[in-house]
């Protein structure tokens, strides 16, 4: 007290203190965030073992999602502003944060949490919910046979859309595998999980290489970090990167990296995790009074109609390659042009009438306007094959031809002009 | 408020002694000063509650959630307009008062917290009050945690005066039951009420911040009006920065970013990440223009 009577000007060292400490403090804790924590090492083929025999008995977090894909985001009414829209179908730009729950291999809930709104899957068993708060509909699904035991935790809970998936290493290195080779399917099973990283590493060494360069913290957890790097030079994808929780080998974080930007591309990640079993009680879904309940078709395909939402939040789907925008021109068998991440599919749709060939309305019933609004807006080019739409996203451009072809790949524009003009 | 408290009791000490000696020359037994007094405070409360315009702003308050319910009431057939917390109005009652939040926290609680805070200070020097409130056996730090102190319970008055008519209204047109979370649950009835209640201190909480920052602003002068508009501008100009997605690293400091994260409570589980990143700034706001104004207060000379 003296000191503050005798000198009054000390008295403003008071407040300045405070505002020092809590500087101070948020320094501190960000420079421990980015100090990398030291760890036995491990091979790729060991992580991926690790990884495909993690079995958490449960557990709840935080996963913050950011997807800066390059796509005409403030042309979709609902999905431009950062943490706005709860809607699923909006995941596809922004940052979104998710709340994740998992107990066991048959109780999953993921909520989507938008300002003032909330979409929560709910998987309890064989019954899968979703559930939208803006437009108070819950839709039912059963869960079919074939899926009632997934064996990877990379499914999360065997998610609709995330069905047909053969290898049990993981939805990234899964996904890695289909760009490689085509037809994982058609492989022989493998045995042994050691032989089934050592296969999935042997098929993709052509075209990426595979390296686990350090380690990282996620969410407060050290981790792995396993690097996919295409070897392709063409490939607007940099590198994939996945961290790998160190104590239960559970990824953290996905993040998919461009040559065009910096910051990645698309990321998806815990910002908080915790291993305990949650509640039997949150997984539990009534539908509230006042509800519009549906009873969905059984989505044992994974194209129609919930794959919509759910494609683009499982870790490690490449989100360019899941849910391009024109997914609604799906009919036509899709052709091949080229390998591994050079790969340009071309899919043969109708010609661009100006209205969407969209025929489904569950519930985003907007969708189809804005979609068209959105891609009439795109730049106009003509080449030899044509002329038609291009978008230039971060990694992966997409070419709309105007005589109904639509042209995809994680390549720069140039090379799907070079795929369409061969395939005409 | 237990904050405030806490610091008045700190204060409690040197003033105690001041007003030992002041006293002392009263007969009989030695006059021992309570140890702990709720006195200014109440004083204080009556001055606050006994306010004509404080009244009327409360009336204001409390006509928005009721004004809400009977348009709702009277269209409730395009019920799907105006987001979800507007449009579940219909299903409970208790969301009337929710709803209510919504939009009575962008303009007229901050605007109520701004007449308030503005006036704690400057107005007391402007009407010449200021010098006879610091000739009383009070050290002027426990005056400022008392006028903080009393800010928090007039935040709280006010959130209360929009929750308690927007309950009523909102059970009498709508009914009052089991509601229905964002997370497509069901809350029974005391569930809700507790849910809202936990709303209602989160507001407090947030709208006490921003009493803190016009505490302080209500220190720098003698004119209550500027202080307000001052407190007023604060809160607007943070309202457009929150909107700007370019300044998104700054979001997370302003106090309005964190107001509307009441609807966490909504969740089921609720989800807690964002509320508690409210608190924390709610605490360091109070505590930073707290002390902000007790190095201003404390040594300034009080020339009215």
């Amino acid at each position: 007290m003296s000191i503050f009577t005798t000198r009054p000007w000390t008295r403003w060292a008071v407040p300045t203190a405070a505002v020092a400490l809590v500087a101070a403090g948020s320094v501190a804790v960000s420079s421990t965030a980015t100090a990398d924590p030291t760890l036995p090492p491990m091979t790729p083929a060991e992580l991926l073992v690790a990884v495909q025999q993690a079995r958490p008995a449960g557990l709840s977090g935080t996963v913050v999602q950011t997807s800066d894909l390059g796509l005409p985001s403030l042309t979709l009414p609902g999905m431009s502003s950062g943490r706005g829209s709860a809607e699923l179908s909006g995941t596809i730009t922004g940052t979104h944060t998710w709340r994740v729950w998992l107990s066991g291999p048959s109780k999953a809930r993921l909520a989507l949490l938008g300002q003032g709104g909330e979409s929560d899957i709910v998987r309890d068993g064989k019954d899968i919910w979703v559930w939208s708060s803006s437009s108070k509909e819950a839709t039912h699904y059963l869960v079919p046979e074939t899926m009632k035991h997934p064996t990877s935790l990379g499914d999360l809970g065997a998610l609709p859309g995330k069905t047909g998936m053969p290898s049990a290493t993981g939805a990234p290195a899964a996904s890695v595998a289909r760009g490689a080779a085509g037809a994982p399917g058609a492989t022989p099973l493998p045995t042994t999980p050691q032989e089934a990283a050592d296969k999935l590493l042997a098929m993709v060494d052509p075209s990426t290489e595979v390296t686990v360069p350090g380690t990282t913290t996620v969410a407060g957890r050290a981790a792995y970090q396993l690097v996919l790097t295409p070897r392709a030079k063409e490939s607007l994808v940099a590198s994939v990167r996945l961290a790998v929780d160190a104590e239960t080998k559970v990824p953290l974080r996905v993040q998919v990296m461009s040559t065009r930007i910096a910051t990645p591309a698309f990321e998806v990640g815990f910002t908080a995790v915790d291993f305990g079993v949650p509640d039997a009680q949150t997984f539990a879904f009534t539908p509230p009074a006042g509800t519009t309940v549906t009873e969905g078709k059984t989505p044992m395909t994974g194209d129609q109609p919930a794959d919509k939402g759910a494609n683009s939040m499982v870790p490690g789907e490449l989100p360019g390659k899941a849910t391009p925008p024109g997914s609604g021109i799906a009919s036509a068998k899709p052709k091949f042009v080229g390998t591994g991440w050079a790969t340009v599919v071309i899919v043969k749709g109708e010609p661009m009438t100006g209205s969407s060939p969209d025929g489904e309305s569950s519930g985003q019933g907007k969708a189809p306007d804005s979609m068209t609004s959105m891609l009439q807006q795109l730049p106009t080019t003509s080449g030899a094959w044509g002329t038609g739409r291009v978008l230039e996203g971060t990694i992966f451009t997409a070419v709309l031809a105007d005589d109904g072809r639509v042209a995809i790949g994680a390549v720069p524009a140039d090379r799907l002009y070079a795929a369409l003009a061969a395939g005409s | 408020m237990s904050v405030a408290e806490g610091l008045d009791q700190a204060a409690v000490a040197p003033s105690a002694a001041a007003s030992g000696t002041a006293t002392g020359l009263a007969s009989g037994p030695a006059y021992r000063p309570k140890p702990f007094s709720t006195r200014l405070f109440r004083s204080e409360m009556t001055l606050i509650g006994g306010r004509r315009r404080n009244q009327m702003g409360l009336l204001v308050l409390a006509a928005m959630p009721i004004i809400m319910a009977i348009a709702t009431k009277l269209t409730a057939s395009d019920h799907r307009r105006g987001g979800d917390l507007m449009s579940s109005m219909t299903t409970n009652g208790l969301f009337v008062p929710l709803a209510a939040f919504m939009v009575e926290m962008t303009m007229f609680l901050p605007l109520a917290i701004a007449m308030l805070s503005g006036d704690s200070i400057a107005g007391e020097a402007n009407l010449g009050t200021l010098r006879y409130l610091l000739t009383v056996p009070v050290s002027r730090t426990r005056l400022l945690a008392v006028k903080f102190a009393s800010l928090c319970a007039g935040a709280f008055w006010g959130v209360l005066t929009v929750a308690i008519p927007g309950a009523i209204i909102g059970i009498a047109l709508f009914g009052f039951g089991p509601m229905p979370t964002l997370s497509g649950s069901t809350l029974s009835a005391g569930e809700a009420v507790g849910r809202l209640v936990l709303v209602c201190l989160y507001l407090t909480a947030g709208l006490s911040a921003l009493a803190a920052v016009g505490l302080f602003i209500s220190t720098l002068t003698e004119q209550p009006i500027g202080a307000s508009v001052a407190v007023m501008i604060v809160t607007i100009v943070s309202w457009i920065l929150v909107g700007v997605p370019q300044l998104s690293w700054l979001h997370p400091w302003l106090l309005v970013d964190h107001w509307m994260a009441f609807q966490e409570f909504l969740r089921d589980p609720i989800a807690w990440d964002a509320p508690l990143a409210g608190l924390r700034l709610f605490a360091l706001y109070a505590v930073v223009f707290w002390t902000l104004a007790w190095a201003r207060f404390s040594g300034k000379d009080v020339t009215s």
